[in-house]
């Protein structure tokens, strides 16, 4: 039995209310590498990336977690998630995602603050500890949430969007400090995106997902992103270029009545 | 008023002695959950529980009417019917999600206009205890029931001391209920607890001070201290403070201007909501 995998699906059927999105499925995640998940809007990423983290269970199979079960599970949501009538600051923020390890009941101790204060040295906030989580901008809310699901000290990363709505600066400096601190905790990720080229760019193996064409592909990138199944997947004429060690993603015209 | 209205306010205060403390005492545990009402965004449920609590107390009256049920008096007495049916009422809530999948609102709704109905048809069933019932929906009593003087303080303590416990919790499944998720935290048992505690302080304090205050008490100081604080514990102890505030300065002008009483302590917290939408006008504009 291989036993050296962190998260594997085997003949898995994902979806909600015991309807499959999709025919089954396999995937095995191995420990420290870094995986994107991709797709068009509404074709599944989320619910893949829920029934990972076991918040929804699968319609057939069972997600299997390897040696370190229970794994800990480093969540960064989108930054829109949250309400922001609640006058939270950013060392309670960052201390909620310390709560997988403090159990209910329980207050949070000297040993936690010290982790808390480590985890936004490490995202590179330390200032920014008392001010409202609300007041800070879209680049500042990002680290806060980065450093939230690094309190934990998890086995894995799972990132939703994390540069969504941002501009180029902040999209690279927030990826940049995701490789990072991925290096030097040698964490594994797994991270969802509309960007494509931000996935070739920082991981090393990608999940392509489409229900509504019955698409589902696994692999490292140079596998997973070939200009045929782009193409296929998003509608578009997409094009793979070779840039270096990296490929690069080019999208064209419209190829079809397909959503994007 | 003048000085000797005041002098003379200081002299009875046997008469508003009692009064006093268990406004000032409801004030601060409802300006305290009242908090958690405010940031879930469901200020009405705070209307829904104190009308449901009513429909308890109205419907004990009614009850205790029936000969038949003579047998039965100590089981329908208004404060343990009040009690049991808001309990049920916050327990319909907590799981509604579970098991029916109507809105929040849906919900609020339903149970604030199914309670204000029955209360309305049986106050015209019982018309030599419609006086009592006024007193319950608006709060006009000035004088409390000496059970309240310990019930209201003991229930608002048990109530602190859950929250004392378990308050990192409340917070989380309130704020980020999907990572609490994750986090395998028991987010439905937390916040049923979390809405008994709510269901139960609303269902004692409506009992002696009437469903507009309490109302009122649950929403305008928390809603006052978000005005005047970015930090969340600040938000907690100045909402309790604009509580206590409320209903003291409510059953003063109550007693020396000769007011309604609840409607008087609603006005108070009212005019502190003014106060802190001044503040933050001042501070934006500085």
């Amino acid at each position: 039995m291989d036993s050296s995998f962190l998260i594997k699906l085997e003949d898995v059927v994902i979806g909600y209310d015991k309807r499959g999105l999709l025919d089954s499925i396999d995937l095995s995640i191995q420990n420290g590498q870094f995986w994107g998940i991709v797709g068009p809007n509404g074709g599944g990423k989320t619910t893949l990336l829920k029934t990972i983290l076991g918040l929804i269970p699968p319609v057939k199979g069972k997600v299997q977690y390897g040696k370190n079960h229970p794994l800990i599970f480093g969540y960064v949501p989108q930054r829109e998630n949250f309400d922001h009538i609640f006058p939270i600051s950013v060392a309670e923020f960052v201390a909620m995602g310390r709560y997988i390890r403090i159990p209910v009941g329980r207050g949070i101790k000297k040993e936690d603050w010290k982790v808390i204060t480590e985890c936004l040295e490490k995202v590179e906030i330390p200032d920014l500890r008392n001010r409202p989580f609300r007041s800070l901008s879209g680049g500042e809310k990002q680290r806060t949430l980065l450093a939230h699901s690094l309190a934990g000290e998890p086995d894995i990363l799972i990132l939703d969007e994390p540069t969504a709505s941002m501009d180029i600066k902040g999209e690279t400096a927030i990826m940049e400090l995701i490789g990072k601190i991925k290096e030097r905790d040698n964490l594994t990720v797994l991270m969802v995106s509309h960007f494509l080229n931000i996935v070739a760019k920082f991981a090393d193996h990608v999940v392509m997902i489409d229900k509504d064409d019955e698409f589902f592909s696994s692999g490292t990138i140079e596998e997973v992103f070939s200009g045929e199944t782009l193409s296929r997947v998003f509608g578009l004429n997409v094009t793979v270029e070779q840039v270096t060690d990296k490929i690069r993603i080019h999208a064209g015209a419209r190829g079809s009545d397909k959503k994007t | 008023m003048d000085t000797s209205s005041f002098g003379e306010f200081i002299r009875s205060y046997f008469l508003w002695r009692d009064p006093m403390i268990v406004g000032a005492v409801s004030g601060a545990i409802c300006g305290f959950l009242g908090v958690y009402v405010v940031l879930r965004r469901i200020v009405f449920v705070g209307a829904m529980l104190s009308q449901v609590s009513s429909f308890g107390v109205a419907l004990a009256f009614y009850l205790q009417g029936f000969s038949a049920l003579s047998l039965f008096q100590s089981l329908i007495d208004p404060f343990a019917l009040s009690l049991v049916m808001t309990g049920a009422a916050a327990l319909f809530f907590a799981l509604n999600r579970v098991f029916f999948r109507i809105s929040q609102e849906g919900v609020i709704g339903f149970g604030y206009l199914l309670a204000s109905g029955i209360v309305v048809i049986i106050a015209d069933r019982i018309t030599h205890e419609a006086h009592d019932i006024a007193d319950i929906l608006f709060g006009s009593a000035v004088v409390v029931d000496p059970k309240e003087v310990y019930i209201v303080p003991a229930v608002a303590i048990v109530a602190i001391l859950i929250h004392w416990i378990f308050f990192k919790d409340f917070i989380f499944v309130s704020f980020d209920p999907e990572t609490a998720r994750l986090f395998k935290y028991p987010v439905r048992i937390l916040n049923t607890v979390l809405l008994l505690t709510v269901g139960v302080v609303i269902a004692v304090t409506t009992r002696a001070l009437g469903a507009l205050p309490v109302f009122a008490l649950a929403v305008l100081p928390p809603l006052t201290a978000l005005f005047l604080t970015e930090r969340l514990t600040l938000v907690f102890i100045f909402s309790i403070m604009i509580g206590i505030l409320s209903a003291v300065f409510g059953y003063f002008f109550s007693f020396v201007l000769s007011l309604p009483t609840g409607a008087s302590i609603t006005t108070c917290a009212s005019l502190f909501f003014l106060l802190g939408t001044g503040w933050q006008g001042i501070r934006r504009l500085v």
